[in-house]
């Protein structure tokens, strides 16, 4: 912990990140996917058990832009690095993160077909713009950044945590998602994409309230510190 | 400030050992508790069986009677009463020929082309000459146990599989044995399992191996040769006759095999051929009997439990009575345990003492009702004697149903109160009815007579049936005390595994502390692929409890395996650029190697989960499509060209690692040149004699087979016990540092010190042998398909390989073993293996042996099975030559004792204690389990399976450990050798205690 205080403020920078914007950006994220999910049923009446290539379109169409438009407004640097700029970071990162995902699930044993294809294309899109996309945003291609988010796991400071642990959330959800799959239950749920998807975004929705928890902690810890 | 804790190499080894030791007990108490070899009543039954069963089961074994044949076949005819309307059987054994092939599925006949196969057949069953059912046979579906259910009506043990390469005599009372008391003349033609089961009791015999199952024509032939003149002769009164074609023809090509229509032509002909043969009565009335022992699933194999293995077919015909039409001619169901009865009282013998079969009504439907009444009657009998032997106070002082009137309260059928009084109330009321009925014969009007008749054979089936279901299912008492001993055996020695290999790491800690206090610290910190290795455990333990999930397995242990290696993917990232690791190399080149590692982190995720894609394997998803599937509909020159591919990939692999070590050419060419020979011989057998499968395996094939198996094991013999003798003792001054650094290949080690230069090169050399000349030898054996598997296997080892070998910090060592570990295990499952009996490979088992022998098809089973675990447990000396910072740290007080135990502590103690993690806990499921309705075919199986992943340990370790040491005493020798020839002066810096 007392690493991370004194790191704080050369490595976060010139971004302020305040609590309540971190309790703004999650929500949306939050709203976003609900809204989807409710549009999708209410006014398209589909979900994802039944229509799963149109209920994942639905949720990249909404959380893409959400996720890159609300990341952007904390890229550090923010000086140097405009709002737009930091927009096509995140667009650029959007394709690269969900190769990077598609890779990731097709070695895990997503199965491999063309009429996998869009549904595999539609779920990286989406595990894109829960995990790639906002360090994509916030810290574009700066290795070393990506490196402590995601190979060491060590976020610093309140920006990491927002990005960090939803990130991670999403990713082990999908990945405990996939267990019931090869049961033989013969549920509809159990086809590739869905029960994972499910997995993501229950993981993303958690991992958002931990990382609140996290920020409330040490945003007390901050002011705590601030007024001795 | 380790002394104290000092485990000292021969601690090791002793507690090891007794660690094995205790574990072999464990098991072997176990299994011997838990497969029952199961309660039988010993004898044979004789004509006491035709009296009611009385409370005291002495009287049943008083006169052993000694009549001779003929006298005996008389008084059982009287004393029977029920005259046989049938003077002899031919029993006609198709092996693994399905039900639906002739009879249909789910009420519909057989497809078109089925029916087109069996014209005769199919007219027999429409005009009701024949009677067809679906008997149900018990798992295992292996011949010699369903063989011994027929004849006996007994379910055998589980381990009856265990012994079904080994047949032995059935001892037990069987209907062979009691139409022999009464003199019948036997013949058998075919399967020459018969004539091991039953060694003296037939008259004449021609026994035909199923054991080449490549061939189809001939084993046939060889039976069908004698129909004619059997026919013609008078001298039998049972002949069977055993095709084992059929079930060789699944074996190679599966249910939709071109070979089928035509096999199933050829046995409607014989069919047709033995019916026109009895039809003209010349030796009395004949009952043909055609009957399968188990059906095959898809693929052609057999062994467990499905539907369409347990699907056997047995067909009357000739049969008195006729059936009505089709449909009631095809779509009955019974077991295959029923037979036994039914031919008993069919041929009027005694139904033999240990049958859970009920006898099968329609057959004795041509009786009269007193006949039939007296063959139910008989049929309860003799099961309730068995339940006797189970439920000792079943006939003894159970008085309550006695007040029932039962002419009236027909209508009482739910009784209560515990088992026996169940099942001896529901025989009281059969009996009474059946008394009742008889006492009513004489004076009642007819209609009445057939309404209590029907009520009289209604309760004589509800007490066959429920005791028949009661015997078939119950597993007999297990003895507790044994199981909880050898549970809890097994349970100490994995504890002590486990903390052997805890004191161990500890110790390889105290060493890096002592010897490199400026190394980094939290290396030996609790990482996240540490605390994953334990989950990996745990998941697969878990998963275990689930029957689904043990058939899936291999979902299972592919995803854990690569989500390790995607964790190990995470870790060497936190390596590539800017933050250096304390690594021996300079950034530059360490730079470099980090890319290289991270990509051969990716090579092994690719390269498995092409290998997950090749066998879709598991027992629900088995129709999916994977590459196998794939290659064998694009034919067999695709195949072909695969195994050529993978054949010359093997080879130029194997030239390329053992042409980069520099360290005496000489003997590394002839060991390269022998390789080449052997590799070369591996592919002409793959061009020249792969396509003979549906002929016999001809001797020039065995010839160059056997030729491949000495030179391999020539090649490894002299690799082993060469190599350590040929290579450089002395330290590196005697070979320039270049030429010195490449001496394993992967290996960038710019000391050169010590005498561990020649060592390693000597392991290296010798772990390339090993595991080129394993995976020489799966080319050979495993199927034509599973050839790039194996190169993908080998593809996999040498990527972690590299990737371990150039990280010596990264990970603790035993994370890295553990890994490979789990490769082996994922690596079982994509060579196309499932945790059911069916999937082993026995066509393969038979390659290159030109005579029978059960041992020799036992070993090249085994090996063929465990092909990718023991690859990776081989792989393991291999390994050990690469790790090299860990004896570099031993060296300064170079302690024979302690560099063995730093090479081959880890390495060897890993997968034990992950085994028997494994190991234990399903054993604690198996017990659980015990009742489940799936622990003969799901549970059961899978744990065969886990026992032989142990023995598999034990041989692959066993190989690794002994032949590190050896190479590590000839080195020892060697040195001592040149030490007191006296030039020592190199070697200042190691000193032997």
């Amino acid at each position: 912990m007392p690493t991370k205080k004194t790191n704080q403020t050369s490595d976060v920078g010139n971004i302020s990140v305040s609590i309540s914007d971190a309790f703004l950006l999650h929500s949306f994220s939050g709203l976003g996917l609900a809204a989807s999910f409710w549009i999708g049923y209410n006014i398209y009446s589909i979900n994802l058990i039944s229509d799963p290539v149109q209920t994942l379109r639905l949720l990249c169409i909404v959380e893409i832009p959400i996720s890159i438009l609300l990341h952007s407004f904390f890229r550090q640097n923010s000086k140097q690095c405009s709002y737009w700029k930091a927009v096509v970071q995140g667009v650029v990162g959007l394709p690269v993160g969900a190769l990077l995902m598609a890779f990731g699930a097709v070695v895990l044993g997503a199965p491999v077909g063309i009429q996998y294809l869009v549904k595999t294309l539609y779920w990286s899109f989406l595990m894109s713009a829960f995990t790639f996309v906002p360090t994509a945003c916030i810290y574009g291609s700066t290795w070393k950044d990506w490196q402590r988010l995601f190979a060491y796991t060590k976020p610093i400071g309140v920006l990491d945590y927002i990005i960090c642990i939803p990130a991670h959330g999403a990713l082990i959800g999908a990945w405990l998602g996939a267990w019931p799959m090869p049961l033989d239950w013969e549920r509809p749920w159990q086809e590739w994409p869905i029960c994972v998807s499910y997995g993501a975004v229950v993981g993303y929705m958690v991992g958002m309230v931990v990382s609140m928890i996290f920020v409330l902690i040490l945003g007390r810890g901050q002011s705590h510190s601030k007024r001795e | 400030m380790s002394s104290s804790s000092t485990l000292t190499c021969t601690k090791l080894t002793a507690w090891t050992l007794a660690a094995v030791f205790l574990q072999i007990l464990g098991l072997s108490l176990f299994v011997f508790g838990f497969f029952p070899v199961k309660p039988t009543l010993s004898g044979v039954s004789g004509p006491e069986s035709y009296q009611a069963p009385k409370c005291d089961s002495k009287q049943d074994h008083l006169e052993r009677n000694m009549l001779p044949p003929d006298q005996l076949r008389s008084l059982y005819k009287e004393i029977s009463k029920i005259p046989s309307s049938f003077d002899r059987l031919i029993l006609m054994v198709v092996d693994g020929l399905p039900a639906e092939f002739v009879l249909g599925k789910d009420d519909q006949p057989p497809p078109k082309a089925m029916m087109e196969a069996m014209p005769y057949t199919q007219s027999l069953l429409s005009n009701g000459t024949a009677i067809g059912y679906h008997a149900k046979a018990a798992p295992p579906t292996v011949t010699m146990p369903r063989l011994k259910a027929m004849v006996s009506g007994a379910i055998g043990g589980f381990l009856d599989v265990a012994f079904n390469f080994n047949t032995q005599a059935l001892l037990d009372d069987n209907l062979l044995g009691q139409f022999y008391s009464i003199g019948w003349k036997m013949v058998i033609h075919g399967d020459e399992t018969w004539i091991k089961l039953f060694p003296s009791v037939f008259m004449r015999h021609d026994g035909v191996s199923s054991f080449f199952v490549k061939d189809t024509v001939e084993v046939d032939h060889n039976v069908s040769r004698h129909i004619e003149a059997e026919l013609m002769d008078n001298d039998w009164d049972l002949l069977i006759l055993h095709y084992l074609g059929l079930d060789h023809v699944g074996h190679i090509g599966g249910r939709s095999s071109v070979l089928m229509t035509p096999k199933l032509k050829e046995m409607d002909e014989v069919i047709q051929r033995i019916h026109l043969g009895i039809s003209d009565n010349h030796h009395g009335q004949t009952l043909l009997m055609v009957v399968s022992d188990h059906g095959m699933t898809d693929s052609g194999n057999h062994g467990g439990s499905s539907y369409e293995e347990t699907d056997s077919v047995a067909l009357f015909i000739g049969l008195g009575s006729k059936a009505p039409d089709y449909a009631s001619a095809t779509c009955n169901a019974v077991f295959q345990v029923d037979l036994a009865p039914t031919l008993a009282l069919l041929f009027g013998v005694p139904i033999p003492k240990n049958n859970v079969g009920i006898v099968i009504a329609e057959t004795i439907d041509s009786l009269t009702e007193d006949h039939q009444l007296r063959a139910l009657e008989l049929n309860s009998w003799q099961l309730l004697r068995l339940l006797r032997a189970q439920l000792p106070g079943l006939l003894c002082g159970l008085p309550s149903c006695n007040e029932f009137n039962y002419s009236q309260n027909l209508g009482i059928s739910e009784f209560k109160g515990n088992l026996e009084e169940i099942l001896y109330c529901l025989f009281v009321k059969a009996a009474s009815l059946h008394d009742y009925w008889r006492s009513m014969k004489g004076q009642s009007v007819r209609s009445h007579s057939s309404n209590e008749f029907n009520d009289t054979v209604a309760a004589y089936n509800k007490f066959l049936r429920t005791s028949s279901d009661w015997l078939s299912r119950t597993a007999s008492n297990k003895p507790l005390g044994l199981l909880a001993f050898g549970v809890s055996t097994m349970f100490i020695s994995s504890v002590m595994f486990l903390s052997i290999q805890f004191w161990l790491n500890k110790e390889v800690r105290n060493r890096q502390r002592q010897y490199l206090p400026d190394s980094d610290k939290s290396g030996y910190n609790w990482h996240l692929d540490d605390s994953f290795v334990l989950l990996v455990i745990l998941f697969l333990v878990f998963s275990m409890g689930s029957s689904s999930m043990v058939e899936e397995e291999q979902y299972t242990l592919h995803y854990m395996t690569c989500t390790l290696f995607l964790i190990l993917l995470r870790k060497s990232c936190q390596f590539l650029h800017g933050r250096q690791s304390p690594s021996l190399f300079n950034s530059n080149k360490g730079q470099r190697f980090n890319y290289f590692r991270t990509f051969s982190i990716v090579l092994v995720l690719i390269f498995g989960r092409i290998l997950r894609g090749w066998h879709q394997g598991g027992v629900n998803w088995i129709h999916f499509p994977d590459i196998s599937k794939w290659l064998e509909k694009a034919g067999p020159h695709m195949i072909k060209s695969l195994q050529m591919v993978s054949g010359l990939l093997v080879i130029i692999l194997s030239f390329f690692a053992l042409y980069i070590s520099r360290l005496k050419r000489m003997f590394i060419l002839v060991v390269q040149i022998s390789l080449l020979v052997s590799g070369i011989l591996v592919l002409l057998h793959i061009m020249r004699y792969q396509e003979q499968t549906f002929s016999a395996s001809s001797d020039s094939s065995n010839v160059v087979v056997q030729t491949i198996y000495t030179l391999l094991i020539m090649t490894v013999m002299v690799v082993v016990l060469g190599s350590p003798w040929v290579m450089p003792v002395l330290s590196g001054t005697t070979y320039s540092a270049a030429e010195a650094s490449s001496v394993t290949s992967f290996f960038v080690d710019h000391d050169t010190r010590g005498p561990f230069l020649g060592l390693r090169a000597s392991l290296y050399l010798v772990g390339w042998t090993y595991a080129v000349c394993w995976c020489l030898l799966q080319l050979l054996l495993q199927k034509p398909t599973n050839a790039m598997p194996t190169l993908l296997l080998l593809l996999q080892v040498l990527a972690s390989m590299f990737y371990f070998s150039t990280g010596n910090q990264h990970h603790k060592q035993w994370v890295e073993v553990a890994a490979l570990y789990f490769l082996g295990l994922a690596g079982h499952f994509s060579l196309g293996n499932t945790n059911t009996l069916a999937t082993i490979d026995v066509a393969g088992a038979f390659i290159g042996i030109s005579s029978h022998s059960t041992l020799f098809s036992g070993i090249l089973m085994f090996i063929i099975t465990y092909a990718s675990p023991l690859l990776c447990h081989l792989s393991l000396t291999m390994y050990i030559s690469m790790k090299g910072t860990d004896y570099k740290l031993a060296s300064q007080d170079a302690h024979f004792g302690h560099i063995l135990q730093m090479m081959i502590g880890i390495p060897c103690l890993v997968p034990l204690s992950l085994n028997s993690v494994i190991l234990t806990t399903f054993t604690v499921i198996l017990l659980i389990m015990r009742n489940h309705l799936f622990v003969w075919s799901v549970f059961s199986p899978k744990y065969m399976y886990v026992c032989a992943a142990t023995v598999c340990v034990y041989i692959g370790l066993s190989i690794v450990a002994a032949t590190v040491t050896y190479t590590c005493v000839v080195f020892l020798v060697r040195k001592n050798m040149l030490s007191s020839v006296g030039n020592s002066s190199i070697q200042t810096g190691v000193t032997n205690n």
